[in-house]
């Protein structure tokens, strides 16, 4: 088995890496370059950069600091954002990134991740999916960023990624995102059933909820804030996570 | 003037050379692109890397002429590292691409990972050394990051092995060949040493510029 993956996530607009302040909008935090620098030095096993303004105009600033990135980064390293098809992942591959992740297009149109996967292999292919627990379905799919139901039951989307060609699946949990009050286990649970691996999101606030998403199968688990703010130095985790027991890159 | 060719990275539609050229970039190595065999440097270590599925990376190496020239390449003495698909093409053949052949440079057949275990083996395992091999360190179960679906089996050509359902090769040399089956350019510190150790054995010039001042 490998080691359990620690990814932090950075959201980038513009080419610039952001963070969601409440009521204040975006804060700029610093240029993606840098950022990958110093979770790299920090001992990050990959990093995931989503760009949350994806328009046709920004690719080309996007492919510049992805080739920045790839050429700084010795680990490896996702960026999902506006790909809706095969020519939007080739760029990026092309420009030196690990995987691509696909979230709401692949929603819209399924066949874009055996696409991606045939091109590519599926092991560049993360589909991203966004959950809310639902009466009805157990956990219902979002689209963009979570403001979007769709009629999707979570729990059979994901196995349809796996046979789409999915090669990792990134869920997050909607009423978790942001709370800090740990990832949504039960989700966990029957997640991490899929034969792909997995990567939690959403919840993180200490590092027992990481132990905890781990020890409830995820093989990666993802935050932003916690790490952004330094909240939660990642040595301190990693140290943390393999003194309890668990296969850790230190 | 360096008295040291640069490093020629077989590009062919088919790797992440932007992360390849990066670790080579901070390894202070030169290195060049080159589509075609006459693009090649005249002397110097050959990188062949790979990432996606073996038989079409096979038909992208026969269409720029590099399936017939790598053979050469190596039969002239020329060092050769393979990574990740870029070993496995120099093997006798994947069960990926059954009905084709790989580059026959390393013994041994690459068969599927699993079962029991999640496929593709993404992420970060440790490696232990299966024999010593003049150009690489002792393992001493460092982290190295793999993405792949099939592997090498273990033989007398292993230098490291890692776990991932079975044992698998994950570094593989012979004569002048070396193949890596994970990313050493993605492995953080780790990888980047055994790069540096790699290709100064292979002849490429082993002092980055700031050393050289001494």
């Amino acid at each position: 088995m490998p080691a359990k993956r620690v990814v932090p996530c950075l959201d980038v607009k513009q080419g610039r890496v952001v963070k969601g302040v409440q009521f204040q909008g975006l804060r700029d935090i610093g240029h993606p370059v840098e950022l990958a620098r110093r979770y790299d030095a920090d001992g990050a096993d990959e990093l995931v950069f989503l760009d949350i303004a994806a328009s046709l105009e920004q690719r080309g600033t996007r492919e510049s600091w992805v080739r920045e990135v790839a050429h700084e980064l010795s680990i490896p390293f996702t960026v999902g954002g506006g790909v809706t098809k095969v020519e939007d992942a080739r760029s990026l591959l092309r420009a030196g990134a690990d995987k691509v992740a696909v979230n709401s297009a692949a929603s819209l149109r399924p066949a874009l991740v055996t696409e991606l996967a045939d091109a590519f292999g599926r092991q560049c292919v993360v589909a991203a999916v966004d959950v809310k627990r639902d009466a009805e379905l157990g956990w219902r799919v979002y689209l963009k960023g979570g403001t979007e139901p769709t009629e999707r039951s979570a729990k059979d989307w994901l196995w349809e990624l796996n046979e789409l060609g999915a090669g990792e699946i990134l869920l997050t949990s909607m009423d978790r995102d942001g709370t800090g009050d740990g990832f949504d286990l039960d989700l966990l649970d029957w997640a991490s059933e899929l034969p792909i691996p997995l990567i939690a999101s959403g919840g993180a606030g200490n590092e027992r909820h990481f132990l905890d998403a781990l020890h409830h199968g995820a093989d990666a688990v993802l935050a932003a804030t916690l790490f952004h703010e330094n909240l939660l130095p990642i040595p301190r985790l990693k140290t943390y996570l393999a003194d309890h027991g668990l296969s850790i890159r230190i | 003037m360096s008295p040291s060719a640069p490093i020629t990275l077989i590009d062919y539609d088919a790797g992440n050379l932007a992360s390849l050229e990066g670790a080579l970039d901070r390894l202070g190595l030169d290195h060049r692109r080159a589509t075609t065999p006459d693009l090649a440097a005249d002397r110097g270590p050959i990188i062949l890397p790979g990432v996606g599925h073996f038989e079409s990376a096979r038909r992208s190496l026969v269409e720029r002429g590099w399936w017939g020239a790598i053979p050469s390449f190596v039969a002239d003495g020329r060092p050769l590292l393979g990574i990740c698909l870029g070993l496995q093409l120099l093997s006798e053949g994947s069960e990926e691409a059954p009905r084709t052949s790989g580059l026959g440079l390393i013994p041994g057949l690459v068969r599927r990972l699993g079962p029991g275990v999640k496929v593709p083996h993404m992420g970060w395992s440790r490696v232990t050394s299966h024999s010593a091999h003049p150009g690489l360190p002792d393992a001493e179960g460092g982290w190295l990051y793999f993405v792949h679906s099939y592997a090498l089996e273990p033989g007398a050509g292993t230098v490291y092995v890692a776990d991932h359902g079975r044992p698998f090769a994950a570094v593989e040399a012979r004569g002048n060949v070396l193949g890596f089956q994970p990313h050493p350019e993605k492995s953080g510190a780790f990888g980047q040493h055994l790069l540096r150790s790699a290709l100064a054995w292979m002849g490429a010039p082993a002092t980055t510029p700031e050393a050289s001042c001494n």
